[in-house]
């Protein structure tokens, strides 16, 4: 009985530390490299003999590296906060009326999702050159600044608040926007903070619309930045190594701190 | 006194007037307007534009050329592979993302303790890093001289693996990249799911003598079941489209069109060949496909999810 629990157990931990060594290995190794000096690059060692920030200094020098991470927060942050915004507004009106339509605007909401970006980027395109909004930030946004999936989890969270707190304030003559305002969004904030750290997230990582509509690096994103580095660079393993660290390290950062936060709202929003 | 009667005085005939609530339709309107400008017009345009021939110059007009982008690229080989492609992609991400997951979640279950919440974070590390990052980073790890997964094969003794150069192989290393970082996320879903799973069911097929095996097979996995076909569902409806940062960034398609899906032959029509043309007709006609198969999961999952009550 003991020895096989104890096989159990093996089996069990074996099972985990397979999967966390194949998803932290290469992360690993991508920073290890970062801090690799050049006659180190090839070295099959865990750490480096004599770490360094040449590489990183490099980037910064080669790329407007801070240039566009400055970018990139500039973008996730607005997305993040736009998407909160319409999401609450189109939630509210969701969960506390009942209209005529209302059914239909929610699947029309839903399926919104089921458009691959592909299909419509020309006319995308088409629309933003016109528009002007070509190697902008708001550009960037502005497709992005209603999310399906936002709406959704803020339907589901304001469908499990109670209904008699708002009728009660309803007879106390509160208008919507009070409501909305005193009453939904200081009590749905725990709901709110995790869809914003998943917008957030999920803007910062957006590759396929920037790499479409911004042609300069200054203007660039550092997901597009990172791009065009590896296809000048190539093979500069040190250098794009710390480039790549640098791209992803305002989402660690984020994750080191939040994460059960992160891992719970990825996982109640599907995936995105 | 009159500042009290006033509102009221204004409320009041709100009340009486037939149910045609503007309100509810100006909380709507900014989500509308972005879905509507973004995506359903464009989707529109997109459709007018599959029937159409325009190099994207703004000075010309797209020409209408009837149906006969839709003959042209149904008959094209580079159109057919791509959608093989695709298929592959798909079939490929399944053992990635549902599979090898389910399998961890059910052999991990009894996992507890402080233990189990380090494995959580770290298994679930890839799904937050840039996908352009995971791009760089596998290029390096695979890299055919250098990489560290050749140092490994070659230090076992068999010859190293040219991953982004062999055209049969470089297809399932961009399926591998985008499993990768699917694999923690999906197993978490699972082992939640797992974990809600009543022990009083699980105890009284232990009475009944039911052993481990028949356990997961005749009770975890039915009631697995609305969480396993979620995933498959995002697998086939999305799995291709996340692939999409991989090919662009490390094979730009090759070699010889070997990782091009539909997704990436899509862009490449539209902005690398300057055919918008071709590009949304391809666009339509995956659109339809995937969403005649979204129909389809949807239907099953109510069927599932009733299975469950």
């Amino acid at each position: 009985m003991t020895t096989r629990s104890r096989a159990t157990t093996v089996a069990t931990h074996g099972a985990m530390i397979l999967l966390v060594l194949t998803a932290v290995v290469p992360v690993y190794w991508m920073i290890v490299t970062a801090f690799r000096p050049e006659i180190e690059i090839f070295s099959l060692r865990l750490l480096p003999q004599q770490p360094t920030l040449e590489n990183f200094a490099f980037v910064l020098t080669a790329i407007p590296m801070l240039k566009m991470l400055g970018n990139t927060f500039v973008m996730a942050a607005a997305t993040a906060l736009a998407q909160i915004l319409t999401g609450l507004f189109a939630a509210y009106a969701l969960t506390c009326w009942r209209f005529p339509g209302g059914k239909v605007v929610q699947s029309l909401i839903a399926l919104s999702w089921l458009v691959p970006f592909q299909v419509t980027m020309i006319p995308n395109y088409v629309l933003s050159t016109k528009l002007g909004l070509l190697n902008t930030t708001t550009g960037l946004v502005l497709p992005n600044a209603a999310a399906a999936f936002a709406v959704l989890v803020l339907v589901n969270a304001m469908k499990s608040f109670p209904r008699q707190v708002i009728e009660a304030a309803r007879m106390d003559d509160a208008g919507h926007w009070r409501i909305l305002w005193e009453i939904i969004v200081p009590n749905l904030r725990p709901a709110i903070a995790s869809l914003g750290v998943l917008a957030f997230i999920s803007a910062w990582n957006e590759y396929f619309w920037p790499l479409l509509l911004i042609r300069k690096i200054e203007d660039s994103v550092v997901q597009i930045g990172l791009q065009m580095f590896m296809t000048q660079e190539g093979n500069q393993w040190g250098p794009l190594m710390a480039a790549a660290t640098l791209a992803s390290l305002p989402v660690f950062g984020l994750y080191l701190v939040l994460h059960r936060q992160v891992i719970d709202s990825f996982m109640k929003s599907g995936l995105k | 006194m009159t500042d009290a009667v006033a509102p009221s005085a204004i409320r009041a005939p709100a009340r009486l007037l037939p149910r045609v609530q503007v309100a509810p339709w100006l909380y709507l309107l900014p989500t509308l307007a972005v879905l509507f400008v973004w995506i359903y017009l464009p989707l529109f345009q997109s459709f007018q534009l599959s029937f159409t021939q325009w190099n994207m110059l703004p000075t010309k007009t797209p020409k209408p050329v009837g149906w006969a982008n839709y003959r042209n690229l149904l008959a094209l080989p580079e159109l057919r592979q791509a959608a093989l492609n695709t298929v592959w992609y798909v079939v490929g991400l399944l053992p990635l993302s549902v599979v090898i997951p389910l399998a961890v979640a059910i052999l991990t279950q009894d996992l507890t303790g402080r233990l189990r919440n380090l494995y959580r974070a770290l298994i679930f590390i890839p799904m937050i890093v840039p996908p352009i990052v995971a791009a760089v980073l596998w290029r390096w790890l695979l890299n055919e001289d250098y990489g560290l997964v050749n140092h490994i094969i070659a230090g076992l003794g068999f010859p190293t693996v040219k991953f982004f150069q062999n055209p049969d192989i470089a297809l399932w290393t961009m399926v591998w990249i985008t499993g990768w970082k699917l694999m923690g996320f999906s197993t978490l879903l699972l082992s939640a799911a797992n974990g809600t799973i009543d022990p009083g069911y699980l105890e009284a097929a232990r009475m009944d003598g039911a052993n481990r095996w028949q356990i997961t097979r005749d009770i975890r996995l039915p009631l697995l079941s609305p969480t396993i076909l979620l995933l498959v569902m995002m697998t086939v409806l999305f799995g291709a489209q996340w692939s999409f940062v991989y090919i662009n960034a490390i094979t730009d398609g090759g070699p010889m069109g070997a990782t091009t899906n539909i997704f990436f032959l899509m862009w490449k029509y539209g902005f690398q060949t300057f055919s918008a043309g071709w590009s949304a007709t391809a666009g339509i006609m995956t659109f339809v496909t995937f969403g005649l198969l979204a129909l389809l999961f949807l239907g099953l999952s109510r069927k599932v999810a009733f299975h469950d009550n």
